[in-house]
C-alpha cells in the first residue's frame, strides 16, 4: 500500500522551475531520503506535500485520497506531520506549551476556550513522556527562545512526532548542529518505529545513508535518479552533480 | 515566637503554591472599599477606569495575545454604546436585560462582519482596514443626526433598570454593578487566555505557518477572537453609555481607538493585567491634566508614551510585578 503518491508535480516561481513533473511513491513504513544540491527543489517539494505552497500541476495522494487542494491543517488531521529546516517554534512560549499545543492540534479540545490547558491530565502525561525521551522535561518551564540551538532542534522533532503521524516529513533535521548533537539526532531518527513512513531531506550524508532504504536525487526540480544507497553511491550522474563539492568526496 | 514562625511558614508555603491569590484578595478588597473612602467625583472616575479596563483588556486579546493590531476597536465600543443609548433615550426601553444584550450583540455582529473582511489583510493592511472601519462607524455617528444626535451628542441615557422593584440604581450602586461585570468579564477572559484556545492564539502570533501544520485552522482562530474582542468591547461600550452623561462621536473614532491602544502599550501587552494598569494611568493623567493644563493634555500623553517606549519596554506592569515580587520576598524574609 502506498502511503504517499506524487504524480506529475510541478511548481514554478516566476521563471524558475522549482519542481518539474516530479512523480514518485512511498510505501507505508518506508524510509525515503531526498537529496540534491542547494536549490534542487527539496524544500519546495515538502512545502507542496505539506500544503504550504499550492501545486501548479499534478496531484498529491495520501493513502489513495487526493489532498492536492486541501489546506495544511486538514492534512495534519489526516496524519502528515513535518519538521522545518529552520526551527519553527513558538519562541515566547514555554517548552511545555509548545508540545501541549502540538498534542492538542488533532483533537477537538483545541477549540476549548474555558478549561486551562495545564489541567488536561492525559495530554500532560503524553507531553511528559515525549519531552522525557528527548531529555527536555527539566526544561519544560523555560521559554523556547532561551534554549540552545540543539535543544530547539530536539524540540522541533518532538513536536513533529507528537501527533503520532502516519507520514513524517523531516527537513534537514540535523542542520547547524555540532557533530555530537547531529549524531544524537541521527540515533533518535533511526530508533523511530517502522510503522511510520518517513521522508527525509538532508545534506548530512551520514544521516542519509544510515537512515534511508531508498534515495531520490533531485536536481533543478527534476528527479535525476533513484535507488538504494549503494546504487546512488556509485551513480555517475550523481557524482557529476556533486563533483568538486565536499559531498562529492564523501560519495566517492 | 514559635506561633509566629508557624504562621510565617504557612504563609510562605501558601505563597509558593498560590502566588496570585493574595494579590486577587487585595485587589478585591480595594475594589469593594474604595468608593466608601473617596469623593464622589473620584468614584465616578474610578467607574470610568473599570469600564476602560474591560475595553483595553478586550483589545489586548488582539494586540497582545494574537498579534493583530486593530486601530478601530472603538467601533465596537461605540456601536454597543449607541445601541444602548438610542434604545434608552429614544425608545424608552429601560430594562437592562433587553438593552445590554442588544448592545453587546450588535457589537459582536459588527465585529463578525468587519473581521471577515479585515482578516483578509495581514500586518499593516489589517491595521489600515480596521482603521477604515472604525472611521466608518465614526462618520455614521457624526452624520446620522436623527438617531445619534451628531456632534450635539446623545443625552438622557440614565442608569440601567435591573427590573427589581425595590432597587433603583444610583452612582454608588452603579460602581458596584460595573465592578461585578468587570469581575465576571475578567474571570472569563482569564480562563480564555489560559485555555488551549488562548495558548493557540499566542502560538499563532509566534508562527502561524507552524500552527497550520500542527492542525490548527488559524484563520478561524483569528476570526473567533476578533468577534470575542468585539463582544467584550461591546460590554464596555454599553456600560460606558450608562455611565457618561453624553455620548459623542469622538468617543468612537480614531482618537478613542488610539487611546485604548495606548493603554494596552503603556500598561503592557504581555501581561493579562497590563491594560488595566494602562487604563488606570491614562485616565488619571487625562483627568488631572485636563483639570490643570487643559490645552496640553495630548502633549502630556505623548510624553508618557515616549517614556514608556524608551525606558519601560514591555509596559509599566512588568516593572510593577518585579517591584511587587521584591516587596513580597522582603516581607516574607
Amino acid at each position: 500500500m502506498h502511503s504517499l503518491r506524487v504524480e506529475g508535480l510541478s511548481k514554478h516561481f516566476g521563471g524558475v522551475n522549482a519542481l518539474r513533473n516530479v512523480s514518485f511513491s512511498v510505501e507505508t513504513g518506508e524510509h525515503l531520503a531526498v537529496i540534491g544540491p542547494n536549490g534542487a527543489g527539496k524544500s519546495t517539494l515538502f512545502n507542496v506535500i505539506g500544503g504550504h505552497l499550492p501545486a501548479d500541476n499534478g496531484r498529491v495522494l495520501l493513502f489513495g485520497q487526493d489532498i492536492t487542494h486541501i489546506p495544511p491543517y486538514k492534512r495534519s488531521h489526516l496524519g502528515i506531520a513535518r519538521s522545518f529546516q529552520v526551527a519553527a517554534l513558538f519562541l515566547e512560549l514555554t517548552v511545555l506549551d509548545n508540545i501541549m499545543l502540538a498534542l492538542h492540534g488533532n483533537l477537538r479540545s483545541r477549540f476549548d476556550m474555558y478549561r486551562p490547558m495545564a489541567s488536561y491530565k492525559n495530554i500532560n502525561d503524553k507531553a511528559h513522556q515525549l519531552l522525557d525521551s528527548m531529555g527536555l522535561w527539566i526544561k519544560r518551564d523555560e521559554l523556547v527562545e532561551e534554549l540552545s540551538y540543539g535543544e530547539q532542534r530536539r524540540l522541533e522533532i518532538s513536536i513533529a512526532l507528537s501527533g503520532e503521524p502516519k507520514l513524517l516529513l523531516l527537513d534537514e533535521p540535523s542542520a547547524g548542529l555540532t557533530i555530537a548533537e547531529s549524531e544524537d539526532i541521527r540515533n533518535r531518527i533511526n530508533s523511530l518505529g517502522s510503522d511510520i513512513t518517513i521522508m527525509l531531506v538532508a545534506h548530512d550524508m551520514d544521516l542519509v545513508f544510515g537512515f534511508a532504504k531508498r534515495i531520490i536525487v533531485l536536481h533543478y526540480g527534476e528527479i535525476i535518479t533513484e535507488g538504494t544507497c549503494d546504487e546512488i553511491r556509485h551513480d555517475l550522474k550523481v557524482k557529476e552533480i556533486y563533483m568538486g563539492s565536499e559531498m562529492g568526496n564523501t560519495l566517492c | 515566637m514559635r506561633f509566629v514562625k508557624t504562621i510565617i511558614n504557612t504563609a510562605k508555603l501558601y505563597m509558593a503554591k498560590q502566588q496570585n491569590r493574595p494579590a486577587y484578595f487585595v485587589a478585591g478588597l480595594v475594589l469593594v472599599l474604595l468608593p466608601l473612602f473617596v469623593a464622589p467625583y473620584l468614584r465616578d472616575i474610578i467607574t470610568k477606569i473599570l469600564i476602560y479596563a474591560i475595553f483595553a483588556t478586550s483589545l489586548n486579546l488582539l494586540c497582545g495575545y494574537t498579534g493583530l493590531f486593530s486601530l478601530g476597536h472603538a467601533a465596537y465600543f461605540g456601536v454597543a454604546g449607541y445601541t444602548t443609548g438610542v434604545l434608552m433615550a429614544h425608545y424608552g426601553v429601560e430594562s437592562f436585560w433587553i438593552v445590554a444584550p442588544a448592545g453587546v450583540l450588535m457589537a459582536a455582529l459588527m465585529a463578525a462582519a468587519f473581521g471577515f473582511v479585515a482578516l483578509r489583510g495581514v500586518g499593516t493592511y489589517f491595521l489600515l482596514i480596521t482603521l477604515a472601519f472604525g472611521q466608518l462607524i465614526y462618520s455614521v455617528a457624526l452624520k446620522w443626526r436623527t438617531v445619534t444626535g451628531g456632534t450635539n451628542g446623545l443625552v438622557n441615557v440614565g442608569y440601567p433598570d435591573l427590573g427589581l422593584p425595590w432597587f433603583t440604581m444610583n452612582a454608588l450602586s452603579f460602581y458596584y454593578f460595573v465592578s461585578v461585570i468587570l469581575v465576571i468579564s475578567f474571570f472569563l477572559l482569564y480562563r480564555l487566555v489560559k485555555s488551549p484556545f488562548g495558548v493557540a492564539l499566542q502560538a499563532i502570533r509566534e508562527n502561524e505557518t507552524r500552527m497550520q501544520s500542527l492542525g490548527y485552522n488559524t484563520w478561524l482562530y483569528k476570526y473567533i477572537i476578533f468577534i470575542v474582542a468585539g463582544l467584550f468591547a461591546g460590554v464596555a461600550g454599553t456600560l460606558f453609555s450608562y455611565h457618561s452623561t453624553i455620548l459623542v462621536p469622538s468617543q468612537v473614532g480614531i482618537l478613542a481607538s488610539t487611546l485604548v491602544m495606548l493603554m494596552v502599550i503603556i500598561g503592557g501587552k504581555r501581561v493579562f493585567w497590563g491594560p488595566t494598569i494602562g487604563a488606570i494611568v491614562i485616565i488619571f493623567v487625562e483627568h488631572y491634566s485636563s483639570l490643570y493644563v487643559p490645552t496640553h493634555w495630548p502633549l502630556i500623553l505623548g510624553c508618557f508614551f515616549v517614556v514608556t517606549v524608551m525606558f519601560l519596554r514591555g509596559g509599566i506592569s512588568i516593572y510593577l510585578i518585579k517591584l511587587l515580587k521584591r516587596v513580597v520576598s522582603l516581607c516574607i524574609r
